[in-house]
């Protein structure tokens, strides 16, 4: 029963509720012992926060070392301003900026080739790299230990108006203008598709990466924006304090962002801020008031290990956990509406009869694989096979476990390439080319075992793979809202419709029984408008009317495409298909329409026989 | 300084110091390989074996029960965590893990700082083991060289562990193939317990080992965690060779650049971690 | 707090014009200008407002967790004592500040301390909570170089005077030095120029010395300056060994030592990492065949390396507590310390004493809290006759106590009288001879207002 934070006000409530705190912030806050420079400091790591929360909490990517970029855009702004090369501090906050992103995108290139742990392990040693590059081999520039003095205050100057920047309470104030701004991009980013891309690739990058997104180019993408952010913070902070510190790239400063991320939750933007709050506040009560002295930080970590183990989404999940319990309306959709809806059936029917089914008509080859071979070491999993299908052709496979069936679908659609033999796809040679290409050439497949992106609703999820036609493999949009992206919403709907899930579009899919899961399975596939679709068992564990219905479904899908079915239910199967072939044993042991393979001998003894016996 | 004599010297002081990170990385590897679990109180769990032991030096005066006591200790303590939070992780992403094991690194780091203090603190190593030892081409202190054979054994045991016995044969294939395991019904709970515990041993072990080394306080695991980090990244993750090699490798590249200037020692020690992940990156002995 | 609410909202308003305004009135960080206490002076830094009551705030920025957490304990009981003398009128502060009564002014004074877990971050965060919070006057204590330049900068920014600690680089009154900042405590250059002839007389002119230096600024300023007197005396520099910052482990550096033929190493590392470095070198068996010389001591070095490791080893410190067998004063000193908490002053405690009387004297000698007179009642130029050190004086051009250095040599385990007795005084070197020009290391005050 999870309601994503980023929910949490809708349009613009959200920045007017933050404003808001913003403004009133200097007048209440003083008053529980908060200070200007502690706000200003909250405020900054709030903002290093939002860049680590579009990475880790909207992506997925839990980076260790952000305070490689932290620091790097603090010292590069530092010296800059220190040296008079820039006198003009904003300017100064700007190349810092842009020097901690340029950074990020050789650091990205190395760290992003590995996920997972690799990648957390990897970003912290690039953090103590750039720790020890400070300290020693570059300390004529950064002061080494000393850090560099003297960073001036902004100014502000618009005609006659000149404003040095200096007290704590303008300080805060310019602090709390950039955060806002910060957090306002950060709002359009994950409102843009760029941003949807961004949550799919964290649920489930491989599933992202076989609709159509260049995901790597997205995670770079990604990579450098937090980098821009971290930079401008620690730009910041050197600003704030005049002085900017080393400490800025230890590891201590990545692991303080990671905890208070957490603690205030993650994916939500605003989280980071929450849990500086907390941090800060508490560090300087616990130290002061409470007189636990250097035991501050125990109380923290207890608080952190806690939070990790029961509330995993921090203080924002658990607040709007409970603002989604008592909101959430409670739909309740028969499962098995769609397996009764009329729409479909009428639909399916009439369109399977205008379909022209002569096999003897000249057509086109759209797939072709020729002498195509998969070997992983010894074991042969396929062998020299040639295999075409003709457009608009509903292409059935069949053959019993282990005769290499979903291995040569891999290689049809990119996921794995063949050991010899190529690949064609509309005459274009697709061998080795990657599953995100072959999809954006217009041919996708739906698993077997569901790849969704479970924390998304199934509008969201279909979105994604939307957002691959009408956007190509990679596009920066950052601010561009995702009403905005052409026909987006239309062709959902109709998708939906045809899924019979529009009842369901806002129910994150994780929620869904498992027929409908299977239907957003198939409807991944579908929404990247593919001219031919590739269907691995369809449907595997559904109930006979589901089947029913998925038949139907199928059916209508293969009005205007072209379709490739492995399947186990023969009968489903021999019904719908205009040709099929037969695997065995990693080859193909015939071909041809079914009441042909239903004739066929070999066919029979090898393989139909056994089923039948069954 | 570029001499025969120093290189040789520098090369086998590469070699022992080296052996140190290989035993504290193939604790931390073990643990991944088989749990899948990275686990970053690894460095605190180091942290506290030098602590352990110290309390048991100051009690008993003899070296050797301090090297007992401070590996038992921490084995307890990793069984502990394992059994009361880490096991409850093992379905949660990867994500969860790294964090709810940083956040419990620093509560161990913490605690030794609430009952100890930030103050460093040493023990002598054994009056046995004192001075130096000529080895021809230089004088070596003794302990280290101890320490050398004492990683070795350990790295020794630790491998016919591994690769010779019935639990060796389930973690190995545990590394392999999880669910293998799972389907062969083999009591993976309890191995998974015995595995945490072995990997923390091997990281208090060392810690107690180097404590006549290098002062214990509480943050001294903090970069030995981050060097194992490079180990492993080296070795390739979950891999026992892989850490052993690794261990040495970066041993050797810190010792040989201090050679010529040890403020790039740090700096060529990830430099070459970078190196590693643009050609191999899935590090020299990895497989996935 | 509720004003603190009505002053914040309205320092905002008064959006500063730049030149429009007294410059004084542009740091000031809240707070309506209460003219009514200082009509001799304009508002600067927390004047008047930190003075307005009965009394006055000292913050005390000190590591209490880290490497340097002993030193920075020991800093904060030896300011805290200063403060207690203060408040009770003793004889001991009477002596080095005459004009003191009771309190400074007639105030009392009133401290905090606040843990900068040796980083300088930190050390700025708690340093601005002092200001603007409890409106200090002063702040004071560091344990290391990086600490102290950026508390020097920052004391310029908020015009609120800053005492060092510990603080062993050049540049401390040299390139960062600031006008709101003194330092009382030996540096580089002068324990190098103590020390250099007292090393050549006792262990001749003929020497090779290899150098174990820590990488940062502290560490490149001792070595710069010892190398520039011993090597003008005849010693040679074998090699210099630079430890990254926080490297635990010296082996490979050692061997680079062990191999380069020096038989006198000169380790210049502080704190924790002398501790590491001394014991390390001891069981690569360098300490049997090279003299061991540490130019900066770090507090409580000997005690935790052991007096065997330190018999026989030279060094500098800024006090050590057996010079009050010959120097009242410091006897003084060292008894009410021991008498308070049990054990033999360090030289971290030595230096937050002297500064906070030091303090004292120069507001009293103002008589005001007024930031720019205060500082020149510090640049007066009066030697301070009886002080825990003799005869000392500030340098108005670079804010530099001139002051005697210590050389000391480490007893032998057998010759010890008490658990604290770790060295033998060898020679108290006057401060007059050992000190730069007050320009030779870039010094450049700044402005008082």
């Amino acid at each position: 029963m999870r309601v994503p934070a980023r929910r949490l006000g809708n349009g613009w409530l959200a920045e007017l509720i933050l404003g808001l705190v913003l403004i009133l912030a200097p007048f209440l806050l003083p008053s529980i012992g908060a200070t200007a420079d502690m706000l200003s400091r909250i405020l900054i790591w709030g903002l290093f926060g939002i860049g680590f929360d579009l990475l880790f909490g909207y992506t997925g990517l839990l980076s260790f070392g952000q305070s490689a970029f932290y620091g790097s855009g603090g010292f590069i702004a530092a010296y800059l301003l220190v040296s008079h090369k820039i006198g003009n501090v904003f300017l100064g906050l700007a190349v810092g900026t842009a020097g901690a992103a340029a950074i990020a995108f050789v650091v990205g290139l190395l760290a992003l080739r590995r996920t997972g742990i690799y990648f957390a392990m990897i970003t912290v040693a690039f953090a103590e790299m750039f720790f020890f590059l400070e300290n020693s081999p570059l300390s004529a520039i950064t002061g080494g230990e000393n850090g560099l003095p003297n960073v001036p205050n902004p100014e502000i100057g618009i005609g006659s108006f000149d404003l040095v920047i200096h007290s704590p309470w303008q300080m805060y104030a310019m602090m709390a203008v950039v955060f806002f701004l910060g957090y306002l991009l950060a709002r359009r980013i994950v409102a843009s598709p760029f941003g949807h891309v961004l949550t799919a690739i964290r649920d489930n990058p491989g599933r992202a990466s076989a609709v159509g997104h260049a995901i790597q180019r997205y995670k770079l993408a990604v990579f450098v924006i937090a980098a821009a952010y971290s930079g401008l913070a620690g730009g910041l902070e050197g600003v704030l304090q005049g002085y900017m510190a080393p400490d800025a790239f230890t590891f201590d400063t990545s692991g303080q962002l990671v905890m208070q991320s957490i603690i205030g939750g993650s994916g939500s933007l605003i989280g980071p801020l929450i849990g500086a709050s907390v941090w800060l506040y508490l560090r300087a009560i616990l130290q002061s008031a409470a007189g636990l002295g250097p035991a501050w930080k125990l109380v923290l970590g207890l608080v952190f290990v806690l939070l990790i183990v029961f509330l995993r989404r921090g203080i924002v999940g658990g607040v709007s956990d409970l603002i989604g319990g008592w909101r959430r309306p409670l739909s309740d959709t028969p499962a098995d509406a769609f397996n009764r809806s009329s729409v479909q059936v009428e639909m399916a029917e009439g369109g399977r009869g205008e379909r022209d089914r002569s096999a003897d008509a000249p057509r086109t080859k759209v797939l072709e694989a020729r002498g195509v071979s998969k070997r992983y070491g010894g074991l042969v999993a396929n062998a020299d096979i040639s295999f075409s299908v003709n457009e608009g052709e509903i292409r059935g496979i069949i053959g019993p476990n282990g005769a290499g069936k979903s291995t040569f679908f891999k290689m049809l659609s990119g996921e794995i390439p063949p050991t010899t033999g190529s690949m064609f796809l509309f005459g274009v040679d697709i061998t080795g080319r990657g599953v995100t290409a072959v999809c954006q050439l217009g041919l996708s497949k739906s698993y077997q075992i569901n790849q969704l992106f479970p924390k998304l609703t199934v509008r969201q999820n279909l979105s994604v793979s939307a957002l691959s036609r009408t956007r190509g493999k990679f596009r920066l949009d950052l601010i561009r809202p995702m009403s905005r992206v052409p026909d987006l919403a239309k062709d959902i709907d109709e998708t939906m419709h045809l899924l019979g899930l529009t009842e369901r579009a806002d129910t994150p899919v994780s929620e869904l029984a498992y027929g409908e899961k299977r239907r957003v399975e198939i409807g991944l596939a579908l929404a990247t408008d593919p001219k031919i679709l590739l269907l691995d068992e369809p449907l595997a564990g559904m109930s006979p009317q589901e089947r029913a219905a998925t038949v139907r479904l199928l059916k209508e899908i293969a009005r205007h495409r072209t379709l490739v079915v492995v399947e186990h239910d023969m009968d489903a199967l021999f019904g719908m298909a205009d040709r099929i072939t037969v695997f065995y044993q990693g080859r193909i042991l015939a071909e041809g329409t079914p009441a042909e393979i239903q004739g066929n001998a070999d066919v029979q003894e090898a393989y139909l026989g056994g089923v039948h016996a069954a | 300084m570029l001499n025969w004599a120093n290189f040789s010297s520098q090369l086998f002081n590469g070699l022992v110091s080296g052996a140190l990170l290989a035993l504290i990385s193939a604790g931390l590897t073990i643990i991944y390989g088989t749990l899948g679990v990275l686990n970053l109180a690894h460095g605190a769990l180091f942290m506290l074996g030098g602590y352990a032991g110290f309390v048991a030096f100051q009690e008993t005066d003899s070296f050797v029960v301090a090297v007992i006591a401070g590996a038992v200790f921490v084995g307890i303590v990793g069984i502990v965590l394992e059994r009361t939070i880490v096991r409850f992780f093992y379905d949660r992403p990867d994500e969860d893990q790294i964090l709810v094991t940083f956040g419990l690194g620093i509560v161990l780091v913490e605690l030794v700082r609430f009952g100890f203090g930030s103050l460093s603190q040493s023990i002598s190593p054994p009056a046995w083991a004192a001075g130096v030892t000529s080895l021809g081409f230089m004088l070596y202190p003794t302990y280290r060289l101890l320490v050398f054979a004492i990683v070795a054994a350990a790295l020794g045991g630790l491998y016919l562990l591994l690769y010779r016995t019935r639990l060796g044969l389930v973690v190995r294939a545990g590394i392999e193939d999880a669910t293998m395991v799972d389907a062969l019904g083999i009591n993976v709970q309890r191995t998974f317990m015995t595995v945490f515990g072995i990997g923390a041993m091997a990281a208090g072990f060392a810690g107690i080992i180097n404590a006549p080394i290098i002062s214990i306080t509480p943050n001294v695991g903090d970069d030995i965690l981050i060097e194992c980090f490079v180990v492993v990244v080296i070795g390739g993750v979950g891999s026992f060779p892989g850490a052993i090699v690794g261990g040495l490798v970066a041993g050797e590249i810190m010792s040989l650049t201090s050679m010529i200037d040890p403020s790039y020692s740090a700096v060529m020690l990830f430099a070459a971690m970078a190196l590693v992940l643009a050609l191999r990156p899935q590090g020299l002995f990895g497989t996935r | 707090m509720g004003t603190d609410l009505n002053k914040g909202g309205l320092t905002r308003r008064a959006a500063l014009l730049r030149g429009a305004s007294l410059a004084g009135g542009a740091i000031l960080p809240i707070g309506l200008p209460t003219w009514a206490f200082a009509a001799d002076y304009p508002p600067l830094g927390n004047f008047p407002e930190g003075v307005a009551g009965s009394t006055v705030f000292v913050g005390i920025d000190v590591p209490l967790t880290g490497t340097y957490a002993d030193a920075g304990a020991d800093e904060q009981k030896g300011i805290e004592l200063a403060i207690e003398h203060l408040n009770g009128g003793n004889d001991l502060i009477k002596k080095i500040s005459p004009k003191t009564t009771k309190g400074v002014l007639g105030k009392e004074v009133k401290s905090g301390a606040a843990d900068e877990q040796a980083k300088a971050n930190v050390a700025v965060q708690n340093a601005t909570q002092f200001i603007t919070d409890k409106k200090a006057m002063v702040v004071i204590g560091s344990v290391s170089s990086a600490t102290a330049v950026a508390l020097n900068h920052l004391a310029q920014d908020k015009k609120v005077i800053y005492l060092p600690g510990i603080s062993g680089s050049n540049d401390t009154t040299g390139k960062d030095c600031t006008r709101y900042s003194f330092r009382a405590c030996h540096y580089a250059y002068s324990a190098s120029a103590a020390i250099a002839p007292v090393l050549l007389k006792a262990l001749g002119k003929d020497r090779k010395a290899a150098y174990l230096t820590p990488d940062y600024t502290y560490g490149h300023t001792v070595y710069d300056s010892m190398t520039k007197f011993t090597e003008a005396a005849g010693w040679k520099t074998i090699t210099n060994q630079l430890a990254p910052l926080g490297a635990p482990d010296y082996s490979a550096l050692l061997l680079n030592i062990a191999n380069s033929g020096a038989d006198v190493l000169v380790n210049i590392g502080f704190g924790n990492d002398a501790v590491n470095s001394i014991k390390q070198a001891k069981q690569f068996g360098l300490l049997d065949k090279m003299t061991l010389v540490m130019p900066y001591l770090s507090p409580f070095l000997a005690k935790q390396v052991g007096a065997d490791l330190m018999a026989g080893v030279y060094g500098t410190t800024e006090f050590w507590w057996t010079y009050g067998e010959k120097d009242a004063t410091a006897k003084q000193f060292a008894d009410a310390f021991k008498a308070k908490y049990g054990y033999n002053p360090e030289w971290g405690a030595h230096a937050g004493y002297l500064q906070i009387a030091l303090w004292a004297r120069a507001v009293e000698t103002a008589g005001t809290f007024y930031p720019p007179e205060v500082i020149k009642a510090y640049e007066n130029g009066e030697h301070i006759k009886d002080s825990t050190l003799g005869e000392v004086w500030w340098r108005p051009q670079d804010h530099q106590l001139v002051r005697p250095v210590f050389v000391v040599k480490g007893k032998k385990q057998a010759d010890m009288k008490g658990p604290d007795d770790y060295y033998d005084i060898v020679e108290v070197v006057p401060g007059e001879g050992i000190m730069q020009a007050p320009d030779a290391f870039g010094c450049k005050l700044g402005e008082a207002t």
